[in-house]
């Protein structure tokens, strides 16, 4: 597989609910060998989007096409999941439950004993290989989750909400098996609605709301395109200047730092002569580009 | 293939190893051999020695008869042993263990002569009286001088709620009176005894002239029906958990990712089967074990099977499994629409209800078992595992009606794994709440 061309092209798929409408009209393409990330708040239609492209909703109208081929059944083997709704067999040992899910991925019995005591290993979890899921802790149990996920190798790794609930040692963890992945050639729709992991991690994204897509393409294109009409400062003085709503749309205060977010029309350039007019002290005065949360909001925002 | 098999195995080694499932196993056996040889133990224990009897025989003329008869050894009367009815058969394990309880409680008697020797039947009977409570004797009977016309006697004891040992004696009296009436009227008993012999009808069939036991082979059905009714059950509530688990540890997605709705559940409701299978033929082979070896009391005639042609083996298996299976899918289906176990079971019950009408059904077939109305029951598959198995053993139908039978059991069973499965799955994308019918019936036109 060639790395530019695409793992998975959606064209115009939509789906219904009797009355409610999941997704909407929706296209999107995911290049093979890169993180693709699907944003959008609770409830826009991210979990539809995946269940349909692992085959377990079909589309009401519209193509999904997979490796190049329309999705079958037989394509599954190549997908790993983590769903967010996701458990364990309780009562189920962790090393059997394990090798069960290979089974299903059709992972020959020989192979999954391998790689089960390999994964185990690469999470740390070795030592419980035998003990029943009901005994390990949430967190524990979400990276076993994640191992039946991976272990199958699959081409395409589609992980809803991998990190939530996880303390930051283990997000770190999870973090480096993914970029891990990515570097032997695999491609990861990464869906969430906690923008600033989304930043951290992807190539792409697409942005989703109440079931539509808002926008879609490189990280960098996409913030390229808003330009950089954000200030990050830190300085003492010159709040006046800050509430003054023709030069800044909008300011958000870390402990001692601050990003303010010009107003349209107006410049860095205004600002800084405005705070020195004022006489305020600045220890840094920098043009960062906005957060994905800023850009989703004012695309919804222009939307309404 | 090898995803159908992996959750076969899974639901099948999982359950199998379970602490539950080798208590249950283990302690089935026992329990029956517990119940049926426990109780004739307890109540054949003899406290105390022989019962201490003595007669007051006023009639002057009942004594030795009495005696013979209280000494004589337990004999089966000859209407007990011609009573062989197919009903009989049935319950051959029960009666069995009655009679046998009957030997073990046999106690003796040490019967004693009280003559009047002049005294007052008063005197006589506080002097017996007296020695009762002195701990000599146990009861004394007074036989009246009029007992032959009368039938009546008095019997005394300070233990008057002893009711076996007062059946037995009005058992053996009865005997005596009535042989002694007899002896009066030069009448031998033997004679009446020859006279009283039942008559034993044999059937036969009207064309091949073989000897028949349709009855027992009737009653055979109703009892494995019977079986079909306790392993459902056993084991419906296990299938509904076994179809719910995905959903109550939300594994659901996960699997759906990976293998269809079809094979899982026909994979689930197979594992879960066997395991059910297992646990028969263990049970099953204890029984015979215990039969064949175990103490005397079990090992009545209970397991003796009516003689009928081998392919009838192949037939009974046949429809047990349909049944079985024809049942324990309703549960997979009730699984499929409910988020909780508990839900589930009651949801079940009033379809298991119809193995119930299949029972009463079996009674018109078994009367006309070639009339065009048990055709027509013995193609329903809710009631066909009973009634074809009753036309089987009786008047056998056509092959081709056994096969296009089997044929539409077997049909609805994958039938209604399909819809299971597909309700299951669509059911599984909406957590948490149970799915009204309208509802499943438009998610079945939506996926």
């Amino acid at each position: 597989m060639g790395n530019n061309s695409p793992t998975l092209e959606i064209q115009n798929i939509s789906k219904r609910f009797g009355d409610f409408t999941a997704v909407k009209d929706l296209s999107l393409t995911v290049r093979a060998g890169r993180i693709f990330g699907l944003i959008g708040p609770n409830g826009a239609g991210k979990t539809t989007t995946i269940r349909m492209i692992v085959n377990i909703t079909m589309p009401d109208t519209g193509t999904i096409k997979l490796f190049g081929q329309t999705i079958d059944p037989a394509l599954q083997d190549r997908i790993g999941y983590l769903p967010e709704e996701r458990g364990l067999y309780k009562k189920m040992k962790i090393g059997e439950q394990l090798k069960f899910f290979a089974a299903l991925k059709n992972v020959s019995t020989a192979d999954a004993d391998k790689l089960v005591d390999r994964w185990l290993a690469r999470v740390e979890l070795s030592a419980w290989k035998n003990k029943r899921a009901k005994e390990l802790s949430k967190g524990m149990q979400q990276k076993i989750q994640f191992i039946a996920a991976v272990m199958h190798d699959p081409d395409l790794l589609i992980l809803d909400e991998p990190f939530s609930g996880l303390d930051p040692v283990n997000v770190e963890l999870l973090r480096d098996v993914v970029l891990e992945l990515k570097g032997q050639g695999k491609t990861i729709i990464f869906s969430t609605h906690q923008m600033e992991l989304a930043e951290k991690l992807c190539d792409d994204i697409c942005m989703i709301n109440r079931s539509e897509k808002v926008l879609d393409g490189s990280l960098r294109e996409v913030k390229r395109s808003f330009g950089r009409n954000a200030v990050a400062l830190r300085m003492e003085g010159g709040d006046n200047v800050l509430r003054d709503r023709t030069l800044i749309a909008k300011v958000d205060r870390d402990s001692d730092e601050l990003e303010a977010l010009l107003a349209p029309g107006a410049t860095a350039q205004q600002l800084l002569e405005r705070l020195i007019t004022e006489g305020a002290q600045i220890t840094r005065f920098e043009l960062v580009e906005p957060s994905l949360n800023d850009i989703f909001i004012e695309k919804v925002r222009g939307a309404a | 293939m090898k995803k159908f098999l992996a959750v076969i195995k899974r639901e099948y080694v999982q359950r199998v190893r379970s602490r539950m499932f080798i208590v249950v196993t283990v302690l089935g056996p026992l329990m029956l051999a517990l119940f049926t040889v426990l109780p004739a133990l307890i109540a054949g224990i003899e406290a105390g020695g022989p019962t201490r009897v003595a007669v007051i025989d006023e009639s002057g003329q009942m004594f030795d008869r009495f005696q013979q008869a209280l000494n004589q050894k337990e004999e089966i009367s000859d209407e007990s042993v011609a009573k062989n009815s197919a009903a009989e058969t049935v319950n051959a394990n029960q009666r069995d263990r009655v009679t046998s309880t009957g030997k073990i409680l046999k106690g003796n008697f040490k019967v004693e002569r009280a003559s009047l020797e002049g005294r007052s039947l008063d005197d006589a009977k506080r002097e017996l009286s007296d020695r009762i409570r002195k701990g000599q004797l146990d009861i004394y009977i007074v036989l009246p001088r009029d007992i032959l016309e009368r039938g009546t006697a008095e019997f005394y004891g300070r233990n008057t709620g002893d009711v076996f040992t007062k059946g037995r004696l009005t058992d053996r009296l009865t005997t005596a009176v009535r042989d002694q009436r007899l002896a009066q009227k030069n009448i031998a008993p033997e004679l009446v005894r020859e006279i009283n012999r039942p008559v034993t009808l044999t059937a036969r069939n009207s064309d091949s002239g073989d000897e028949k036991d349709s009855g027992a082979g009737f009653y055979f059905v109703l009892g494995m029906g019977f079986v079909i009714y306790l392993t459902i059950l056993l084991y419906g509530q296990v299938i509904l958990g076994a179809v719910i688990e995905e959903k109550e540890t939300r594994i659901a997605e996960i699997l759906f990712s990976s293998i269809r709705s079809f094979p899982l559940m026909m994979g689930k409701l197979l594992g879960v089967s066997m395991v059910a299978l297992t646990q028969l033929t263990i049970w099953g082979l204890s029984f015979i074990a215990l039969a064949s070896f175990g103490p005397q009391v079990l090992s009545a005639k209970a397991v003796s099977l009516p003689d009928m042609p081998p392919v009838f083996g192949l037939y009974f298996a046949l429809f047990f499994l349909l049944g079985y299976f024809i049942y324990s899918t309703i549960y997979a289906l009730v699984g499929s629409m409910v988020t909780t176990s508990q839900e589930g079971g009651q949801m079940a019950m009033p379809v298991v209800l119809l193995l119930v009408v299949g029972f009463y059904l079996a009674f018109p077939v078994i009367r006309s078992p070639n009339s065009s109305f048990a055709f027509w029951v013995s193609m329903v598959p809710f009631f066909s595992p009973i009634t074809m198995l009753v036309r089987i053993v009786t008047e056998p139908p056509p092959v081709w009606q056994i096969i296009l039978s089997l044929g539409i059991g077997f049909a609805t069973v994958t039938l209604l794994i399909w819809l299971a499965s597909r309700i299951y799955r669509v059911g599984m994308l909406m957590y948490g709440k149970r799915a009204t019918i309208p509802e499943v019936i438009r998610w079945l036109r939506q996926s």
